[in-house]
This record gives C-alpha cells, structure tokens and sequence, in this order.
C-alpha cells in the first residue's frame, strides 16, 4: 500500500497509528534516538570506569546518531533553528544537548588522545563538563519527547523518561562489554550485575509502563499494548526485546563455565539489539487519540 | 480577541462541503485535510444512527503543538490562531505527535491527485504555497479572514452548522451559542484550551 492509501486508510481507521517517527524515513529517528541513548549510557560508564575507548566509541555513535536524526528531517538544512525553542520544546533541549555533548567530548576527546599531557588541564577540564552537561541531557530528553506528545496516550506516561533513561545506562553496559571483549581489556569489577541490575529496573519499568496503559482506562492506550503483545508489533516484542534482548543474554551469562570475551561481546550486542527493538516497538505502538463525540453529548 | 468556531452537530449532514470547500480555497495536496468529516455508526437494529463530526485545527489557547515545536514555526498569529510558517519548519513532526486532535499533516512529497497526468493548472498555482518536508495545517483561512470574509468551511457550509467569531466578546454569538446550547469541546482532558466548540446533536 503506498503512503496516500495508507493515510486514508488510516484516517478512516477508529484507532489512527502514528507512522510518522518509526516507519519508512522515521525509522531513521528511531535509530538517531537508539545510538544517541547509547552514547550517552556509554560516555558515562567509560567516565566512570576510565575506558578512553570506550569515550571515542561514545562519541562515534553520537556524531551517527546526530547524522540520523538529520536525515530524518524533512528540512535539515534548517536544523540550526531548532536551538531556538529549548525553554518549552524537548526535541530542542535535545538537540542543544546534543551539541554540547558533540562540543565538549570533541574537545576533551582531541586533548585526551592527541596532546595526553594536557588531559587534566584546564581545555580537557571544560570540555568534560561541557559534555558531562551534554550527557546528562541526551541520556533524559528522550523519554520527555514521547511523554510530551499528548496526542500518543501511550507514550504519554510519566514512566517514559525513567524507561529511556534506564535504556542508556544498559546500552551504556552494553557498549562497554563489547569494548572490552574487542581490545582484551577485562570487564569492569561488577559491570555484568550492573547489567543485571539495569535490566531488572527496565523489565520493571516496562512492566509499569504497559500495566498501566492497560488499566488506565484509555483506548489509545490500551490498543497499543495490544498491538505489542498480541497485534502487529508482538514479532519485533517477542522476537527482538525479549528473545534478543533478554533471554539470550540471560543464556549467555547463566551458562557455566568462564565467561570468555566473545560470550561478553555477544551479551553486549544481543542486549543492545534487544533495546534498539524495544524502542522501535513502543514508538510504532503509538496510536492517536480517536476523535469521537463524548458519550454523554451525544444527544442533546 | 480570541477567535473561534462553534459547529452545530444538529445541523451537520456530513455532506463534505466543508472539506472540499477547504481543498478548493488552500488547494491541498492529496493526503492533507485541513477540515475533514469523521463517520461513525452507532447503536443497533433497530435504532442505529450516524453520528458525523466535522474536525480541524482546534486553535488551542494552551496548544501543545506550539510548546513542542524547537523552532517556532508553530506559532500563535492574530487573534489566536495556530499557524505554521513553513519557512521555518524543519520537519521534525513532533508537533503532529502533540496535537490531540490529530489535525496535522506532513508534506513528504508532492503528489497530484491525477497521479502522472501531471499537476492540474490549478494544483499548479496552488503547489508553491506548500513545500515539500514540512507540516500543514488549517488556519482558520487567515487571508480570507484579513480581507473581512468567514473561512471557506464557514462560507460554504449548507447547512449553516459553522460559526465563527470572538469567544472573549460574551455577546457574541459563538458565545451565545456555547452558553445557550451547551458548547462542548473534544478531548478537554487533554487541557490545550481548544478553541474550536460543538453542539450537541
């Protein structure tokens, strides 16, 4: 069906999905969203663990993600202007963010690797905070976007910066086990309970999350979650969050024996995937508020 | 002044002047609505009935859309009508996510309604109005209203279901209207103010 008929259809439909942001170009903002909430989990575990590489890789993903948001503009050349609004609109504060963090990592990033002897002068000082101030937003305006959209009942939910955030920290694990499966470094002391212990919280937030808009007595709401669990999106749900996402990782770590580097790269790329679907599923989930004549108007 | 619309669903027949009224005067691309007439059966045998619900942009005093915009292309205009200037839409359609009223539109590319029978003279002088990669929306027919005339939905509307004027002027008469029949919003839960009433049918 091309994009015409399917808006019409789409129209005429009681419950509308949203195909804007996770469906033909969107998808690209999904994946802008995806590696930007990576980055930022990533930049923060490498601080916290010292993993240099781990800040270039943070930074890689970043510029890739900002690449992605780009190309999902319908007008990218006019990109700058969207620094304007930052006081009411989060798609601003994000993308504030995320050229502080981009700014800031850049030039702490140059001074790190290329002139170590100023790493902890005061160029390399700035630049660290101005990205630590970029990391902190990128890691949150997410989750504010789909919770400031009152027209996705769905995603309107208070749950939603906590779920995204949560996200970042365990692609930020995530990273930092393939880093360290790919240079022989040796996994941070407690980063796998780390990972265990985030992805509790996101399974619980999830959980929260689709209870509910389950019970919460919102149409939109409640065909969303249908649509997860037992419609059109239960393929990328079961297949990619849960069989990825959570039971091969799962496997992988609760299987005996050491763990070798290629099972902790596996983990790292599996729970990311699993996380990259988890998004993509809960943003094609969204389904507009239906237009209809409130019950008790409806005769005069 | 705070302009508004009230809509008479008693009267509504849902004979889609309203929105072909609309088409003709903006001369949208196929798949753009700036007013369109939504359907509904409800009921069963034997007392069935067709309920119908005109919609547009709802003008809102709190618009959410204005809010989530990063570049002020969603603004307030004269009299408080939302408007776009497409001059500085980026295309992010997070306005269209915070729209409740879903009466948003993302140009992506320009389509002609007799497909590769080309544009028609008329789509032709209409097509430089609207842009490729960036969102519509009705606007209250602002240059129909600056040259002293109603919108065309108003102007056109058979059935005399439309109404506009100044909701803060309490002798006008939308508010007229509103008091006296009851004038109710759509999705006043969502608090964005809408600005755009209906009588009960």
């Amino acid at each position: 069906m091309n994009r015409y008929d399917q808006l019409i259809a789409d129209l005429r439909s009681d419950y509308r999905p949203q195909r804007e942001w996770g469906e033909g170009r969107g998808v690209l903002m999904v994946i802008g969203h995806f590696l930007v909430g990576i980055a930022g989990g990533t930049w923060l575990m490498a601080s916290l663990y010292g993993v240099t590489a781990g800040l270039a890789v943070a930074y890689v993903l970043a510029a890739l993600g900002a690449l992605a948001h780009l190309a999902f503009l319908g007008r990218p050349e006019r990109a700058f202007g969207m620094m304007r609004h930052f006081r009411t609109s989060w798609i601003s504060r994000g993308f504030v963010g995320l050229a502080l963090f981009l700014i800031g990592g850049g030039v702490y990033l140059a001074v790190t690797l290329f002139a170590p002897e100023g790493a902890t002068g005061l160029v390399a000082r700035i630049g660290q905070v101005i990205a630590a101030v970029g990391t902190v937003v990128i890691i949150g305006y997410m989750g504010f976007c789909y919770t400031a959209s009152k027209a996705i009942p769905f995603w309107h939910s208070p749950l939603h910066p906590a779920l995204y955030i949560a996200f970042a920290f365990r692609g930020g694990i995530a990273a930092l086990l393939v880093i360290g499966a790919v240079t022989g470094a040796a996994a941070g002391a407690g980063l796998l309970e780390m990972w265990i212990g985030v992805t509790a919280a996101v399974a619980l937030f999830f959980a929260l999350e689709i209870h509910g808009a389950w019970s919460g007595g919102n149409v939109a709401a409640r065909w969303s979650v249908r649509d997860i669990l037992a419609g059109r999106l239960a393929l990328l749900f079961y297949g990619g969050t849960l069989a990825l996402g959570l039971i091969v990782p799962l496997a992988l770590l609760l299987a005996p024996g050491v763990h070798s580097p290629v099972a902790m790269a596996l983990v790292g790329l599996a729970s990311a995937a699993g996380d990259f679907f988890m998004k993509l599923s809960t943003v094609r989930a969204g389904v507009y508020l239906p237009l209809v004549i409130p019950a008790r108007r409806q005769r005069a | 002044m705070r302009l508004g619309m009230v809509i008479d669903l008693k009267r509504c027949m849902a004979c889609y002047g309203c929105q072909m009224s609309c088409k003709a005067e903006h001369g949208t691309p196929p798949g753009v609505f700036f007013a369109r007439v939504l359907k509904r059966e409800e009921g069963h045998y034997p007392t069935p009935r067709m309920l119908f619900l005109p919609v547009l942009c709802n003008h809102c005093s709190d618009a959410p859309c204005v809010s989530a915009c990063p570049t002020g292309a969603s603004h307030y205009a004269e009299h408080g009508i939302v408007d776009i200037d497409h001059d500085k839409c980026v295309g992010c359609r997070a306005c269209m996510m915070a729209c409740p009223y879903g009466n948003r539109y993302f140009h992506d590319e320009r389509r002609y309604y007799f497909g590769d029978a080309g544009p028609t003279p008329y789509e032709q002088a209409c097509s430089d109005r609207y842009p490729e990669g960036v969102v519509m929306k009705c606007n209250f027919c602002r240059h129909r209203l600056a040259e002293g005339k109603d919108p065309a939905c108003v102007e056109n509307c058979a059935a005399k279901a439309r109404t506009i004027g100044d909701l803060d002027d309490p002798k006008s008469t939308v508010s007229r209207l509103i008091k006296e029949r009851g004038g109710f919003t759509l999705h006043p839960e969502a608090g964005t103010g809408p600005n755009v009433y209906y009588l009960a049918p």
